[in-house]
């Protein structure tokens, strides 16, 4: 629990906005909210997530629990940061398998070995 | 798959060859709003296109059955727990207006980290599984041919298997979601890098499939102790998930924020309400707004649900507003019944149907108050804003618990949600992307070595299944136990035996609720509510809801149990299908024609009543439709009733009998059919008697063409008259 316990103190702090005009209100209002979102985009745009990993392998023609196999792989291997469908699609290439091929050649426990980027 | 009206939804049709079922098209679809639209009498302002199919609002028998349809979408949400009861229920709100039909998750979901399989049941809603949303969007498919109109359906992109679910819904056609990253922080505990990270590809993923996003600030409203505090806070909320929409690709169009009015009455409803609406609405102009109804201050009495609900509406008139949304009003009491549903869109489309052309009356004052409090409530959240930045950003503020605390901001109370940034269920799992990170995937957001080349990012391999359907995988069941095909075993074999038993969720489940008066003090008369529904037989009965009327005099109670019985189909008696003519087809027979009737209550017998029902206006009875009706009174003999039908020419004769003691009314009727005979008006006159004891099969067996019992109306009547006219006509 915060300790913050503050009276309303709207009058005191509202000051500064009284004279503007309800345009410019709406102007600061959204642009106070880019500085808060735009560190948070930042974030999401350099990172990714099991989850996203999953994601993008279900989009590569994988089920869930293949997904899930092969994420859970990955990540003991410590590889996610190169991106899953990245890996399988490279792993594909270098041994002339399709990307189906390869992700069922992972799930018996081949090739995990020679999983790098 | 075709529906057909008269006929059930065929489950085992819906779960036939679902692993090669797509959907028919993605995205969301609004309603056509059709201008100065005439339907029936009346020409609508805010109307859309009719549907083909529906059942109307009970008042329409008076409007010539007229089923005019809102402007707006109206939503209903579904949370029985299993799809398959759940799809019934789709179909029985979509023939009352709703399209877009929101699935409600299983308990729990929100922290299974991956996708779940197969159609296990949930607990307050469904466990969101492909099996389970591929064959409810092909029961919807079925569904909106039948109405006519298109539907949207709708389920969650939270948790932390977000991503997953989003690329699921895209694949699946699911046309509208929930996502939105506070939703999992504040209400889910759920690890914020990790739900911020994830939130931006699902939004990404939601953009490119037209899938439309409502936030999630509504929650808001549900959990502060005074929900109309919290209002600064929710124009934070809803500005940072539109924000964050829109960096990750989204556009305004496809965003919309999830609205409540925030107070009940007794609280002076519209005065709090109506400035709130307002500042949101020119704050967020561009975007969408879904209006949910009110659930904060919901209590047991589902009359007070719906008189708020239909102020919310009122609010959702009187501002900008494309969706609204419904709450049942038995949220307060139990998990939704499925007529509760209905309830809950009947109480929308009523609404909106009689505000219909409100912005031609009035509108709403600028000058006074009003102004004021509409732009104090907007510094208030500009203030929030700037604490937040303050503080070192969002997650340093909602570790600092500015988040739903339940002051007035920027008045606290120190009793905000508190999250640790480094905490929560899946902390620790984000992971900094690689120089060379790559994802081969359409609908990737962020950083992506594939998006830099040319074409699209998943050439290389032929296509990814955005781009190629034919790659999605389906997996049907993973448990052999818990699954559809199990569930339906007793639903099954129960209708092929033409069994029916009571339910208000799920099949068969039972549930009765009974309504009675207990004239005592509280509690006594709840101890002999609750002891009487155990004589009349109700298993298990529970006070759902209890009203005082007066604190000696006694209260009203609803209560529910379940009853442990079926009634076989066949062993019903047979009935009359024949449906009475409509009011207008009545009238535009008989006013043309100059149609005489004699009636009177014939014998020793002063009973009138009955029949002032049948003829009277003021009743409902059949002088409205143009006949010219001459009653004779009480205790006439047949003898007067004839000599007037002659003298004035008339159609039909009525008689009511109601004394049946010694057969004497059996008498009456073979008397008139008799004399009639013997003054040549048989085949010429009808000959109809009625009474509470009279039906038809005796007064036919005693000479008449017709006889009406117990209940009859005056609708019935001239609809057997002008039926056998205009046989006779033909």
């Amino acid at each position: 629990m915060s300790s913050l316990d503050r009276p309303d103190d709207f009058e005191t702090r509202r000051e500064h906005l009284r004279e503007l005009s309800d345009e410019a209100l709406h102007a600061r209002f959204w642009h106070l909210v880019q500085g808060i979102v735009e560190p948070l985009v930042e974030e999401a745009r350099t990172h990714t997530s099991p989850g996203i990993e999953r994601s993008v392998l279900l989009r590569m023609g994988f089920t869930s629990a293949e997904a899930k196999q092969l994420i859970d792989g990955m990540q003991e291997q410590g590889l996610l940061g190169h991106g899953a469908g990245h890996l399988l699609l490279q792993l594909a290439k270098r041994n002339n398998l399709t990307v189906r091929e390869a992700g069922e050649a992972l799930l018996q426990g081949d090739y995990w070995g020679e999983l790098q980027p | 798959m075709k529906l057909d009206p008269d006929n059930k939804l065929d489950i085992l049709e819906v779960l036939q060859d679902l692993e090669h079922y797509r959907p028919r098209r993605k995205g969301w679809v609004w309603r056509k709003h059709v201008p100065e639209q005439r339907i029936g009498p009346f020409v609508y302002q805010d109307s859309s296109e009719n549907l083909k199919n529906s059942v109307p609002l009970p008042a329409a028998e008076y409007f010539s059955d007229i089923d005019p349809q809102c402007d707006l979408i109206i939503t209903t949400e579904i949370a029985s727990g299993r799809f398959e009861d759940d799809l019934r229920r789709m179909r029985m709100a979509a023939w009352h207006g709703a399209d877009h039909i929101m699935v409600i998750r299983t308990t729990g979901q929100s922290h299974i980290d991956g996708l779940i399989e197969g159609t296990p049941e949930g607990v307050g809603g469904i466990p969101i599984s492909r099996k389970q949303i591929r064959a409810s969007r092909k029961a919807l498919d079925a569904i909106e041919d039948e109405v006519g109109r298109p539907i949207n359906f709708h389920s969650y992109v939270s948790g932390v298997a977000g991503p997953e679910i989003a690329v699921l819904f895209a694949e699946e056609g699911v046309n509208g979601a929930h996502q939105d990253p506070q939703y999992n922080v504040l209400y889910r505990d759920i690890n914020m890098h990790r739900s911020f990270v994830d939130a931006a590809e699902s939004k990404k993923i939601m953009a490119d499939a037209g899938i439309l996003q409502l936030d999630g600030a509504h929650n808001a409203n549900a959990t502060a102790k005074e929900a109309w505090k919290v209002t600064p806070e929710l124009f934070v909320q809803h500005a940072v998930n539109t924000a964050y929409s829109i960096e990750a690709g989204m556009d305004a169009g496809q965003i919309a924020l999830s609205t409540v009015p925030p107070t009940a009455p007794p609280a002076p409803k519209l005065r709090l309400d109506l400035p709130y609406a307002v500042a949101l609405r020119e704050l967020f102009e561009g975007y969408k707004f879904r209006a949910q109804q009110n659930t904060r201050y919901m209590e047991a009495d589902t009359q007070e649900t719906t008189v708020s609900h239909v102020l919310d509406t009122l609010i959702s008139r009187l501002t900008e507003t494309d969706i609204q949304s419904t709450i049942t009003p038995d949220e307060g009491r139990n998990i939704p019944w499925h007529y509760n549903n209905i309830a809950g869109v009947n109480t929308a489309r009523q609404t909106l149907m009689g505000l219909d052309g409100l912005d031609q009356l009035l509108e709403v004052k600028q000058d006074g108050p009003f102004r004021e409090q509409v732009r104090e409530l907007k510094e208030r959240a500009l203030l929030f804003l700037e604490e937040i930045l303050d503080a070192g950003g969002y997650y340093t503020a909602v570790e600092a618990g500015q988040f739903v605390d339940s002051g007035y901001y920027p008045e606290r109370k120190g009793d905000g949600i508190v999250r640790e940034p480094d905490g929560g269920d899946c902390a620790n799992t984000v992971i900094a992307r690689e120089d060379d990170y790559g994802a081969p995937v359409c609908s990737h957001f962020g950083r992506n070595s594939y998006a830099d080349k040319a074409g699209k990012p998943c050439a290389d391999y032929g296509g990814c299944t955005l781009c190629d359907p034919a790659k999605i995988r389906y997996i049907d069941e993973v448990d052999d136990e818990d699954n559809v095909l199990q569930r339906l075993k007793q639903p099954l074999a129960e209708r092929e035996q033409g069994l029916l038993r009571p339910e208000v969720e799920k099949h068969g489940d039972g549930v009765v609720c009974l309504t009675l008066f207990i004239p005592d003090e509280p509690h006594t008369a709840k101890q002999a509510a609750l002891e009487l529904a155990l004589h009349m037989g109700l298993n298990n009965p529970e006070v759902i809801n209890q009203r005082i009327m007066h604190p000696a005099e006694g209260s009203l109670f609803e209560i529910k149990g379940t009853v442990d019985l079926y009634i076989e189909k066949q062993a019903l008696p047979a009935y009359s299908q024949i449906r009475p003519l409509t009011d207008n087809e009545i009238e535009a027979w008989v006013r043309p024609r100059d149609i005489h009737i004699v009636a009177a209550t014939v014998g020793e017998d002063e009973h009138t009543v009955g029949l002032h029902e049948i003829l009277d206006i003021k009743h409902g009875g059949i002088e409205k439709y143009g006949f010219h009706c001459h009653n004779l009174g009480s205790s006439v003999s047949i003898e007067q009733v004839l000599d007037k039908a002659e003298e004035t020419d008339v159609g039909a004769v009525l008689i009511s009998v109601v004394i049946t003691h010694a057969d004497v009314h059996k008498q009456h009727m073979r008397n008139l059919a008799r004399q009639a005979s013997e003054r040549g008006l048989a085949g010429k006159v009808l000959l109809i008697a009625g009474g509470p004891r009279i039906d038809d099969k005796l007064a036919r067996e005693c000479g008449l063409d017709a006889g009406f019992g117990h209940g009859a109306t005056g609708r019935e009547v001239a609809s057997f008259m002008v039926r056998r006219w205009r046989e006779q006509a033909a």
